[in-house]
């Protein structure tokens, strides 16, 4: 009889004790705006995560996009609220350290992805590597002309770490292939009107254009736009992975994107945050091998990111 | 110390329920939605965070009884800001980057006083113009980049507290009184509320319109100066966006206090309101954790019920 | 200053009008001769389309603005309108592939944001630039709701014609821009209804004495702000081939600028639609140049920024040099 009710007793505590149903942790994921896609899938992917392991999550979302003020004083509502943990992106990597060092400050663990934080204590950070992704689609545009020919910039907004790196590597990339000419780099400020009207205007200046690299899906969309109403063809290539691109590429009118991919984000910051605080082993950082998403391989991409799975965090781990 | 916005005229008074309404509708109904709303940390928090807006929006109260609006003051904060991030890394010393702060927010201040008095543009267009400037020169002064580095002496003026206050707070409070001062006991005052209803009868008078139109100005661009100061300090970093839109929000809050665009009233304590209620607004949103784009819709629906209450008020 | 019919106040004598657009049609040729000698490319065919087109559009959206700010009101909902109007349509093309409904839902979206404006101003009685800038709060909260960070891409080339289409030659967004100028201008300067407007702006409690429907006719300028809007988000629609929830973010300030460099006082009483299209190629010509000339992005909105307070600088003293 003893023997059973230890056995029992030692049952009831190993269900008690037992890790695998930790649940109902609350997760504070920190995005830039509302509008661009990539950002969707971040929090789309970070739903994923946290629905797959039983957390939950809360959305803070500048109302005015990319204002560093708002970002900044959600921090410190939410640190008032105290999440289980944050995920953060910061809507600039140097003027939101204060408010990592607050997160820090209050003991919140933090998991930082996409742009990489000039500071303060993290879990980890998650990030594709803009200037690498730049670089490789840069590189398959170049190949793709032939190494020779006239190639056009399509800048991001200034000032924002995607565009700087994103750029750092068109032009790197551009180095590689002497023959080729860069006509003009001008700002689409990641919009897809501007660019448009931007490239319409270069298109005069330049007759003979081969190649347009564009630092997002959105401004070389407006590229492709523009070339069409002129009726004249160019290689270009954008970068973010989006539906409309993989359409595009699929129908043979975008060379190619760089794959800039916010659903995988989502999910491992999540995930990583999830197992910190489950105390499970987590990697420091995790960075995305740059893909370009071309002919070759769109099909992988086809899939909505709402009806993706998130990826294992072991296939991915690079240290 | 007296309080100076006590003396009011009976017409003044008879407004104050206006926006103090919402505020007190939004209190109750966010401390009985959010656990976390009603606590003395939390309304700290919000106080502190609405100051660079109360900076902002106390000077924009002058400005717009007179008739005027001022567009450029979030892209002159921020430009402020990187001169006095700029001066504080070459020099080390906190005071010459606030005169560096002061000095550019006044010269801005300044020449939109200029362009409306001397030139006669209109208001929106001029300062819709320096605020092309103000942010062409926060681009090109620091290519899009964030200026970092910046010394504890500057951080400690947005963390800091004095005798248990927020300094911020405390600096929100003082600039307060300083204006409440200014606008109701001197006759700089007096004038200002003419410019706005009764321009003619001052210059007929002899009043130096054009001097004090611009002075009007030129006291927003400076508190715009002084504001880079606590922007700064909170960011611990001078950023090129980073003060841009706060303008509209200080008109919102302006007019949302009772502050009329065409009367010439002039109403600190309704725009001190203002932007308390802008700031729990947010504040309780944030808390409540409710969808980006719902916040986005209720801020709006916030503006026009703040003036809905208020017309009906002065109509009863 | 003559009276006209109904024992009104007449608006501006023409002369004055005309010598003021005269100037600012001087500014704008002047600019157009400095860009000819800076830059080779601007004077070609293909250059000075693309000024006609992109023009066209920025008119469009300031052409029903002009009204309201002649009524000395504002209406800072335009960008917000156009970015709901143009997801909402965008929407029904994609659902039912037929482009004319998708043009109804826009211009209809358009048109009810204008009238939910003209009532705030009108009914409610909150100062116009609050009003609209509320609405324009609450309108983007509801397209980034309805959006959900989305985009919607891909419409039937019917459609597209709308915006990249040519005609003769000519894109079709210069047609519609020289009939809606020659509509407005008309109605403007023609009808009893434009002469109420300019009335209104120029003294609505005189207006309102001598028995001008005020409330109608300041929620009929809302409306057409509105429905031009609506129309204006069909032909971005159009020639980008997208909807995304931020589309009209950053045009309500150039809508609101062409109109104003064009000559129409933001006091109410005096401007023309023919001022706003001076107005909005001058904008148009600014951006353009400095795309052919690749000046460097952050001296844009320095330039920018000069331009129109030259522009302006202009205007004010044409306008004292005629008092």
């Amino acid at each position: 009889m003893k023997q059973n009710m230890t056995m029992l007793a030692a049952v009831a505590l190993t269900l008690v004790a037992s890790p695998c149903r930790a649940d109902g942790e609350t997760i504070a994921v920190f995005t830039k705006n509302q509008t661009n896609p990539y950002f969707q899938a971040v929090r789309v992917g970070s739903e994923a995560s946290a629905k797959n392991l039983n957390a939950k999550v809360i959305q803070y979302i500048p109302t005015k996009p990319d204002s560093i003020p708002e970002q900044l004083s959600q921090v410190e509502d939410v640190v008032v609220k105290k999440p289980d943990a944050i995920v953060f992106v910061p809507v600039d990597y140097k003027a939101l350290v204060p408010a990592v060092e607050k997160i820090n400050a209050a003991g919140i663990p933090v998991t930082n992805i996409t742009d990489r934080i000039a500071g303060g204590q993290l879990v980890a950070y998650v990030g594709a590597d803009d200037y690498n992704i730049g670089l490789e689609s840069a590189r398959h545009l170049l190949k793709a002309i032939g190494g020779k020919g006239n190639v056009l910039i399509l800048e991001g907004v200034k000032g924002t770490l995607t565009n700087t790196d994103r750029v750092r590597g068109f032009n790197d990339a551009l180095k590689e292939f002497p023959n080729v000419k860069l006509l003009a780099s001008q700002p689409g400020n990641y919009q897809r009107l501007q660019a448009l009207q931007v490239m319409e205007n270069l298109m005069q200046s330049f007759r003979e254009i081969d190649g347009v690299l564009a630092a997002n899906d959105p401004m070389a969309v407006g590229a492709l736009e523009a070339l069409d109403g002129a009726n004249r063809k160019a290689a270009v290539i954008g970068i973010n992975g989006s539906k409309e691109a993989v359409e595009l590429i699929k129908s043979g009118k975008l060379l190619a994107s760089g794959d800039f991919n916010g659903f995988i984000q989502g999910c491992l910051g999540v995930e990583i945050a999830l197992r910190n605080l489950r105390k499970q082993p987590t990697p420091k950082e995790v960075i995305l091998k740059p893909m370009v998403i071309s002919k070759a391989n769109f099909q992988a991409y086809e899939t909505p990111v709402e009806q993706r799975q998130c990826p294992k965090l072991a296939e991915l781990a690079t240290n | 110390m007296t309080k100076p916005c006590a003396v009011a005229t009976p017409s003044l008074l008879a407004r104050v329920p206006g926006v103090a309404i919402v505020l007190a509708i939004l209190f109750v109904v966010l401390g009985l939605t959010s656990p976390s709303f009603a606590t003395p940390a939390n309304v700290a928090n919000i106080l502190v965070q609405s100051t660079i807006l109360l900076l902002l929006a106390l000077p924009m109260t002058l400005i717009i009884m007179t008739e005027g609006l001022d567009l450029s003051m979030g892209a002159v904060l921020t430009f402020a800001s990187i001169a006095l991030a700029i001066t504080v890394l070459a020099t080390g010393s906190v005071s010459l980057a606030l005169l560096a702060a002061l000095v550019v927010g006044s010269g801005f201040g300044l020449l939109n006083g200029w362009l409306v008095a001397a030139l006669d543009i209109p208001p929106f267009i001029a300062t819709l113009g320096t605020l092309g400037i103000a942010q062409g020169l926060s681009l090109v002064a620091t290519d899009g980049q964030s200026v970092v580095g910046i010394p504890r002496s500057i951080q400690v003026v947005y963390s800091g507290s004095m005798l248990g206050i927020p300094i911020p707070i405390v600096i929100g409070a003082v600039a307060f009184a300083l204006l409440c001062l200014l606008l109701y006991r001197t006759r700089f005052g007096t004038y200002v509320f003419a410019l706005g209803g009764n321009r003619e009868a001052l210059r007929l008078a002899g009043v130096p319109v054009r001097r004090m139109l611009i002075a009007v100005y030129a006291l927003g661009g400076a508190m715009a100066g002084f504001a880079a100061l606590l922007m700064t300090g909170r960011m611990s970093a001078a950023h090129p966006t980073a003060g841009l839109g706060l303008e509209f929000d200080a008109i919102a809050a302006v007019a949302v206090g009772g502050t009329s665009f065409e009367r010439g009233d002039g109403w600190l304590i309704g725009t001190l309101l203002g932007v308390v209620t802008v700031g729990v607004l947010r504040n309780g949103l944030n808390l409540l954790a409710l969808p980006s784009s719902v916040q986005v819709a209720c801020i709006g629906a916030l503006v026009i019920f703040a003036l809905f209450v208020d017309g009906l008020r002065s109509r009863a | 200053m003559s009276t006209a019919a109904h024992g009104m106040p007449a608006r501006l004598t023409p002369s004055r009008d005309t010598l003021q657009a005269l100037y600012r049609l001087l500014a704008a040729g002047l600019l157009c001769v400095v860009l000819s000698f800076l830059s080779d490319a601007f004077l070609t065919p293909g250059n000075i389309i693309n000024v006609l087109r992109q023009t066209a559009l920025l008119f469009m959206m300031a052409s029903g603005l002009t009204l309201v700010i002649l009524t000395a009101g504002l209406d800072l909902s335009i960008g917000a309108n156009i970015g709901l109007s143009a997801c909402l349509a965008a929407s029904v093309i994609k659902a039912t592939g037929s482009p004319w409904l998708g043009v109804a839902t826009g211009i209809g979206c358009g048109t009810l944001v204008g009238l939910l404006n003209g009532a705030l101003v009108t009914t409610l009685r909150i100062p116009s630039f609050i009003a609209t800038y509320g609405m324009m709060w609450m309108l983007t909260g509801i397209t980034y709701y309805y959006m959900g960070g989305e985009t919607i891409h891909g419409f039937p080339a019917s459609f597209r014609q709308f915006g990249s289409g040519y005609f003769l030659g000519v894109p079709i967004p210069v047609y519609m821009m020289l009939l809606f100028l020659l509509i407005g201008s008309a109605f403007a300067q023609r009808t009893i209804w434009g002469q109420e407007i300019y009335a209104i702006g120029a003294n609505p409690v005189a207006a309102q004495l001598s028995g001008v429907p005020v409330a109608r006719r300041l929620v009929l300028v809302y409306v057409v702000s509105g429905a031009m809007a609506g129309l204006a988000s069909l032909i971005i629609l159009a020639r980008i081939n997208s909807a995304q929830g931020d589309i009209g973010e950053e045009l309500t300030l150039p809508a609101i600028a062409a109109v104003l460099i064009g000559g129409t006082s933001l006091f109410g009483g005096s401007g023309s639609l023919s001022g706003t299209l001076i107005g909005a190629l001058i904008l148009t010509l600014v951006l353009n140049g400095m795309n052919l000339l690749q000046i460097n992005a952050a001296w844009q909105p320095l330039i920018t920024g000069t331009i129109v307070l030259l522009a302006v600088w202009i205007d004010a003293r044409a306008r004292r040099a005629s008092e």
